[in-house]
């Protein structure tokens, strides 16, 4: 009010990225261009797109991709699972919040990746360990929300509940979830991000199978256009999925949900 | 009746000991657990080591390996890492801070880099840099640059607009309002920004390190991995993860101890 | 008008400011005009809404584009001047600065050394009565404390005009008027011409030479009111029957407006709900 705030249109903006973008990409084909590098590892922007495009046409992409989504996705299951049913229990209950949640918190911003070679040997080379990986590293942040969703619900809505006499299950499914909804929703956007972290890592390692395999397979032929082609796919899809997460926080409330600068867990 | 006191006695025991106890009582337990599975053969010992083997593996471990050089090479990547993050993400935050039009284009990029699986990249890295600790670094650095941009940039716009007046009021160049009202009260939370940036450096430092198998402790756990030496990769493991949670208690520490007159 | 406007600290000449809202163009205050002379302490009432907060800021230079003219000894001023020092209803004292910090802010600006700033400060700490508070900061202190910093570190620079905006609104009654007591003793002291923006008719009463009321929206001069009390305005004068007359006839005024205010709000809020 008192200053004068200047707007920006979206037109503004608008041919302001356009320009970054622009600028980024000259530069970029300009460094190609010039062999200043090493070969190769910044190709031309026309050498990366088509490679896009046959990786995009590649059927053992596909395949490889299923397998990492379906890793992830399990990963996701079972840790989210585990990480919404520990924290209501920890949300619920002080005593064992005060016993228990700073071990979690304290666990969670831990480099996970170490823990790989144990997991190597109790679930094996498969998806096994990569799942597992992809269940520790998304159990906590998980596992973190749940709690402190736990603990913001309105204890008027509980006594409700109670008033009813629900049942135990009744209560976490028809007043604790849909209470907590923002906060696991949150919860899961951040465990998404360090699964697919965490399983991508693990493939990386060790695995035969995969898009993490396919990025090293890439780095160990030197096939740098096919490497920064599975990247940008790689990164188009986890910043999506992340986004659509957002979206689905921001219809639970009004207000927009910023991006994961939560306390990290990996 | 005598039953019932025993009873209300038994309830009352562990709330009496206090939660904390319980917690490190749980903790000691399943050690122990383990420790009497594994002696029985319910657990494969090959598997998993008897926990007295892995508290006995760690003097070895700190003796032989030179831990405290592994150590002090990871705290030095990290120190790299972190001077590249608060000279970087602070000056870019001020940037998108002071040009509107700039902060209005690039902040969801910057909150979309946050969300992004950047230690995915280490194998581009490695051909660019080589398997070196500049790889580690640049990765620390990259990793935990969107939380120091993006909490700089809110600490700064958190400014109540009174304390921007009272700057008009005394009519400051923008230069000094900057120097002396947006970054001082800009400084808790850039300093929340900070240490965000130098724990997701620090984790994935040391998730590289044993990725690449180079640099400090990271490394240490791999080469340990690769002599199949159980007790001692478990062992080493959990001293990692302890060094972790001290330097995240630590940093915490810091920060509450820069932001006292909150 | 009247007197010269050289003789005059304050000139203010037929401000008016308009601006858009979602509902039309909305007058915040229309054609107000009064001076203020020097070293004396003028008070401005007026319902809550009644746009003084805006006149404030015009006075002060944060609102540019208005009608009209602010003059300070006859000169024309526009934007922040260094002669109209202000203090804010708001919590402003710099919290990562020390109490004595924070009133040496506008000598540091002006380039004084540090000892001698902090020397001068320290007078003005002293002056606000938070002798030996120097070294603690703002977190330390209670609100009235704060507010007398803000107040402490304003006439640091001393301001040929000090421009209060409603700074005792967040206390409660009796640190505000004991807070109103030492304004009124520095006042006096450094003969300091003060124009002070407020809501609370006793205060108004208890500390001006003239108290000016406004109409609510849009604002407009009502009526200027004389107080011819003796000073200093100790606790008899402020308990005895000619204050209460005064402190009745200036209610007359402000209740007819505030009434207004009230009535307003409501009918605007019924409209927007029907209007859904």
């Amino acid at each position: 009010m008192r200053r004068r705030s200047g707007t920006s249109s979206w037109r503004a903006v608008a041919l302001l990225r356009i320009a970054i973008i622009a600028t980024v990409a000259l530069a970029w084909e300009m460094l190609a261009a010039s062999g200043l590098l090493f070969r190769d590892v910044v190709p031309s922007l026309g050498v990366i797109g088509s490679a896009v495009v046959r990786l995009l046409a590649d059927e053992g992409f596909y395949r490889n991709l299923l397998i990492t989504v379906g890793e992830i996705a399990a990963a996701l299951a079972i840790g989210g699972l585990a990480g919404v049913g520990v924290g209501i229990l920890l949300g619920a209950n002080r005593f064992l919040s005060r016993a228990y949640e700073s071990l979690i918190y304290y666990l969670g911003p831990t480099p996970k990746i170490i823990f790989f070679p144990v997991l190597i040997m109790w679930f094996g080379v498969g998806s096994g360990s990569k799942i597992a990986m992809g269940v520790l590293s998304c159990f906590f942040p998980i596992a973190i929300s749940a709690a402190g969703g736990m603990r913001q619900i309105d204890p008027t809505l509980i006594r409700v509940g109670q008033s009813f006499r629900a049942s135990i299950g009744q209560m976490i499914v028809k007043v604790y979830l849909p209470a907590m909804r923002e906060p696991i929703v949150n919860g899961v956007r951040l465990g998404l991000g360090v699964a697919i972290i965490g399983t991508l890592l693990a493939e990386t390692k060790l695995s035969n199978r995969g898009i993490g395999y396919l990025i090293i397979q890439a780095y160990s032929t030197f096939d740098m256009p096919r490497m920064y082609a599975l990247l940008i796919v790689l990164f188009t899809l986890a910043i999506g999925a992340n986004a659509m997460l957002g979206g689905l926080a921001r219809t639970s409330s009004a207000a927009p949900v910023p991006a994961a600068t939560g306390m990290p867990v990996q | 009746m005598s039953e019932v006191r025993q009873t209300n006695r038994r309830a009352t025991l562990p709330a009496r000991l206090g939660p904390r106890t319980v917690g490190l009582a749980t903790a000691i337990g399943v050690i122990v657990l383990i420790e009497v599975l594994i002696r029985i053969g319910i657990i494969n010992r090959f598997i998993v080591p008897l926990p007295s083997q892995i508290v006995g593996a760690l003097p070895r471990i700190i003796a032989e390996e030179n831990v405290l050089r592994r150590f002090a090479q990871t705290m030095q990547e990290l120190l790299w890492a972190s001077l590249l993050l608060a000279l970087t993400g602070i000056a870019l935050g001020a940037l998108l801070y002071r040009f509107r039009l700039l902060r209005a284009a690039c902040e969801t990029w910057v909150a979309a880099l946050a969300a992004a699986p950047i230690v995915l990249m280490y194998p581009l890295f490695l051909v660019i840099f080589g398997r070196s600790a500049t790889t580690i670094i640049m990765i620390g650095f990259a990793a935990g640059l969107a939380p120091v941009i993006l909490k700089t940039l809110e600490g700064l716009t958190r400014t109540r607009q009174v304390l921007i007046d009272v700057g008009r009021s005394f009519r400051l160049t923008p230069a000094q309002e900057f120097r002396k009202i947006l970054l001082p009260a800009a400084l808790p939370s850039i300093f929340v920004g900070l240490r965000l940036g130098l724990i997701f450096a620090m984790i994935n430092i040391v998730g590289v390190e044993f990725l690449i198998n180079f640099g400090g402790l990271g490394q240490l756990i791999n080469e340990l991995a690769e002599r199949y030496d159980l007790p001692a990769t478990y062992g080493a493991i959990c001293f990692v993860i302890l060094a972790s949670i001290v330097f995240f208690d630590i940093t915490g520490r810091l920060e509450r101890w820069l932001r006292p007159n909150e | 008008m009247g007197a010269a406007s050289g003789t005059r600290s304050l000139d203010v000449e037929h401000i008016s400011k308009r601006y858009a809202s979602a509902g039309g163009p909305v007058t915040a205050v229309d054609d107000m005009s009064f001076d203020v002379g020097p070293g004396e302490f003028v008070s401005i009432i007026g319902p809550s809404g009644c746009g003084k907060s805006t006149l404030f800021n015009i006075i002060g230079g944060l609102i540019g584009d208005y009608e009209g003219r602010v003059a300070v000894a006859g000169a024309t001023i526009s934007g922040t001047h260094p002669a109209i020092g202000m203090v804010f209803q708001e919590e402003s004292t710099f919290p990562w600065r020390t109490v004595v910090d924070n009133v040496a802010f506008p000598l540091e600006l002006s380039g004084v050394p540090k000892r001698e700033r902090l020397e001068r400060a320290e007078s003005f700490v002293s002056l606000v009565g938070l002798h030996g508070f120097g070294h603690r900061y703002p977190a330390e202190l209670s609100g009235g404390m704060r507010q007398r910093v803000a107040i402490a570190r304003t006439l640091a620079s001393e301001p040929r005009i000090l421009l209060m905006d409603e700074p005792f609104a967040a206390l409660d009654e009796q640190t505000r008027l004991l807070l109103g007591d030492k304004v009124l003793q520095i006042q006096q002291q450094l003969r300091q011409t003060t124009l002070l923006i407020t809501h609370n008719l006793t205060e108004a009463v208890q500390l001006s030479d003239r108290v000016l009321v406004m109409t609510y929206r849009p604002g407009r001069l009502k009526r200027v009111v004389s107080i011819e009390l003796p000073r200093p305005r100790d606790s008899e004068v402020v308990s005895s029957a000619a204050f209460g007359r005064y402190v009745a006839e200036i209610w007359q005024d402000l209740r007819e407006e505030a009434t207004r205010g009230i009535q307003e709000d409501e009918s605007r809020v019924l409209q927007r709900g029907r209007g859904k």
